[in-house]
């Protein structure tokens, strides 16, 4: 039931403030439609990020650790789980996952919308790369990109600013693929190597994935947000939607949400947009269940939670006898790799993955992780140990293309609930014998280029438990309304007036990290809307 | 005055605090070169104090498995049983260590000997170069492109 009292309605409620709220919330805001955003978390203040502190490595041991069920603030969510190897990462505040992100910035490929056609799995999107490469520019603008133009793997683009440094150890693997004869580029990143757009650039920090204290990452909280809000949209922090509500029509009306105290309210809206990522959309469609739609809102298809795709993710470490400075510098960001991206049958398996060469870690997790792995004991053997391995790695990335079965579900769970009582999404998800053989595959070529570089000693792992930051395909879009949720510009089949512009709406999920793809799609979804108003709903 | 008596707002015992030192001086001693210190030179008490105030009486409970005459022994001696303790409380050391590395690891001293800046990375950063994009030209020479499909 509504609540308390009921405020104003909107023209426009967006859920969610994160990659792809904040994207629409700027492109909508010329149309001086009134328009809030509801986002459960708060701002943060990059002043008091872990880079500040001294104690900056184990800050990512706690309050900014990756997995909600570990961080536990009061603005996360829980999330069961227990039925999948991969456990979702995020996080809840204004700038979403571009808070915590490590900023890798590619775009999908112009193949990759094309999957059914090129080598018959899954299925095709109603759009294509050239639909939207105008948005992946703007979008590449309005964050602050770095990267090289001429990568041959893409068709021509410009990023706005210089790559960022190779450093050795960039230079180091970019020698082993060039023995190989493989494939890489600098990779396309969302920090900035010069001054931009009244941020200052790059310090070479390293722990990107906890925050930018210096604001050169460009987390959407100081990109597009400080321009939507200066533009007239308004945000409310603190506010956690539990469902979607209808009118006797069948047309979305608002939403039913808890305030900051935990008070129950009503906010009524004309447009409903959802941007929630691939796990927090169909847990609120799940969660708004009515006569009209027994099953969920906007699921008369039967698909809002399934074909949930992770990006499955291994990782090789190498060990080096000269000193790669591996400390310095964006942990996440270098150069990567399309050498093995598309489908090559003869490997056993179909699509293909990214490698994406990262830099090394800080003291204390080196130390920790060779404790773990038995490479650095403690005692007097530790000094010796420690000094061989810290600054002397580099790491490969294999993300692998997740191709969509309906198995892999985000469905509600019957017991857990988060602080407000809402029901907390449950994750079923099964790597595929696909994905483990791309997997096996990616990994045993890694070792090829760490060997090539010149490592001394190489491991591997995978897949990544803590490593579900790729959250796609659960509300996909399409042109039938049987197979998809929401048509070719996010718009529900079933309700005229419910918009999904997260990575829900992926109908593949391409094999690198997906943000760029996320935020080109709700620019280009925002483009269409405003073209559309006068018969938005038709 | 005996060693059991707390005189001061230090939460341990001069008997457990010479335990702890033996203890932090046989997971970490100093390297022979003198570069890095001994984790007995680090201030772990202060730092649980300051940040982590709930584990001191777990470390308490650590150190009571070690009898008084752990203090006296020497690096060799106490090596091994600190090494019982581990396999005998792995959960416990396991959270000892780990506390003793967060603190160790971010003492300035440490890290100058590691060859980082002291201080928290913010804001003095680091300096990289930017590399050689010449490296590059390989790969431009070949006929690689990305795969296209009839539109």
């Amino acid at each position: 039931m509504a609540g308390a009292s009921d405020n104003d309605p909107v023209d426009v409620l967006i859920i969610g403030a994160g990659a792809s709220g904040a994207a629409v919330a700027w492109s909508l805001a010329e149309t001086r439609m009134r328009i809030v955003c509801f986002e459960q978390g708060d701002w943060t203040n990059p002043s008091e990020y872990p880079s500040t502190r001294k104690d900056w490595e184990s800050q990512q041991f706690g309050p900014y650790h990756i997995n909600p069920n570990v961080r536990g603030l009061e603005t996360d969510y829980p999330i069961n789980n227990d039925e999948s190897p991969i456990n979702v990462v995020n996080f809840n505040g204004v700038g979403g996952g571009t808070i915590l992100y490590a900023a890798h910035f590619p775009r999908l490929h112009p193949s990759d919308f094309r999957v059914k056609t090129l080598d018959g799995v899954a299925d095709d999107w109603p759009i294509n790369y050239e639909r939207l490469e105008p948005y992946f520019s703007k979008n590449d603008r309005m964050m602050g990109v770095s990267g090289l133009a001429g990568d041959p793997m893409y068709p021509p683009k410009q990023p706005p600013l210089p790559p960022i440094p190779l450093g050795l150890v960039g230079e180091t693997i970019a020698r082993g693929y060039n023995k190989l004869g493989w494939h890489w580029w600098p990779s396309d990143s969302a920090i900035i190597t010069r001054p931009y757009e009244g941020r200052d650039q790059c310090l070479n920090l390293g722990p990107c994935m906890s925050g930018c204290s210096q604001g050169a990452k460009s987390s959407v909280d100081i990109t597009y947000w400080p321009e939507a809000l200066r533009s007239g949209v308004e945000i409310r922090t603190r506010c956690r939607v539990r469902e979607i509500t209808l009118n006797r029509q069948g047309m979305a009306d608002g939403v039913v949400y808890y305030d900051e105290e935990g008070t129950e309210r009503h906010q009524k809206a004309e447009v409903v947009v959802m941007a929630c990522n691939g796990v927090g959309t169909p847990r609120i469609l799940l969660n708004s269940e009515s006569a009209q739609f027994p099953d969920g809102l906007a699921n008369r298809s039967g698909l809002v939670g399934k074909n949930l795709m992770f990006h499955p993710v291994g990782f090789v470490q190498g060990i080096f006898e000269e000193r790669l400075d591996s400390h310095k510098g964006p942990a996440g960001c270098c150069i990567l790799s399309k050498e093995f991206y598309e489908t090559d049958r003869s490997r056993g398996f179909v699509r293909g993955y990214n490698m994406q060469i990262t830099r090394g870690t800080g003291p204390l997790a080196t130390a920790l992780q060779g404790y773990t792995s038995g490479t650095i004991p403690w005692g007097p053997e530790h000094h010796e140990a420690f000094q061989k391995r810290f600054d002397h790695v580099a790491s490969i990335g294999i993300l692998c293309e997740d191709l969509p079965e309906e198995h892999n579900t985000v469905t509600l769970d019957p017991n857990l609930v988060d602080s407000d009582g809402i029901p907390a999404p449950k994750i079923n998800y099964r790597l595929s014998e696909n994905s483990e053989k791309m997997l096996a595959h990616g990994l045993a070529r890694a070792e090829d280029v760490m060997e090539a570089a010149g490592a001394t000693e190489i491991s591997s792992s995978g897949v990544l438990e803590d490593a579900g930051w790729h959250l796609l395909g659960t509300a996909r879009m399409g042109d039938d309304p049987k197979t998809s949720v929401v048509n070719s510009w996010g718009r529900s089949h079933d309700v005229k007036n419910l918009f999904i512009v997260d990575g829900s709406i992926f109908v593949t999920a391409g094999g690198l990290n997906p943000t760029s793809t996320i935020q080109a799609l709700a620019l280009y979804i925002a483009d269409t809307m405003k073209k559309n108003l006068a018969n938005l709903f038709d | 005055m005996t060693n059991d008596v707390i005189a001061t707002d230090h939460p341990l015992t001069t008997s457990q605090q010479e335990t702890l030192a033996a203890l932090l001086d046989t997971l970490l001693p100093a390297s022979d070169d003198g570069t890095m210190p001994s984790a007995q030179a680090v201030d772990l008490i202060g730092y649980l104090t300051e940040k982590n105030a709930e584990f001191i009486p777990v470390l308490v409970e650590a150190i009571g498995h070690f009898d008084d005459g752990f203090a006296g022994l020497s690096l060799s001696d106490r090596y091994p049983v600190v090494e019982a303790f581990s396999k005998a409380q792995a959960e416990l050391f396991d959270e000892l260590l780990f506390h003793t590395y967060d603190c160790y690891y971010q003492d300035d001293r440490v890290l100058e000997g590691i060859g980082m800046a002291a201080g928290p990375p913010f804001p003095t950063g680091n300096t990289i170069e930017a590399g050689d994009l010449s490296l590059l030209d390989p790969v431009m020479q070949t006929s690689r492109t990305y795969r296209k499909y009839d539109q």
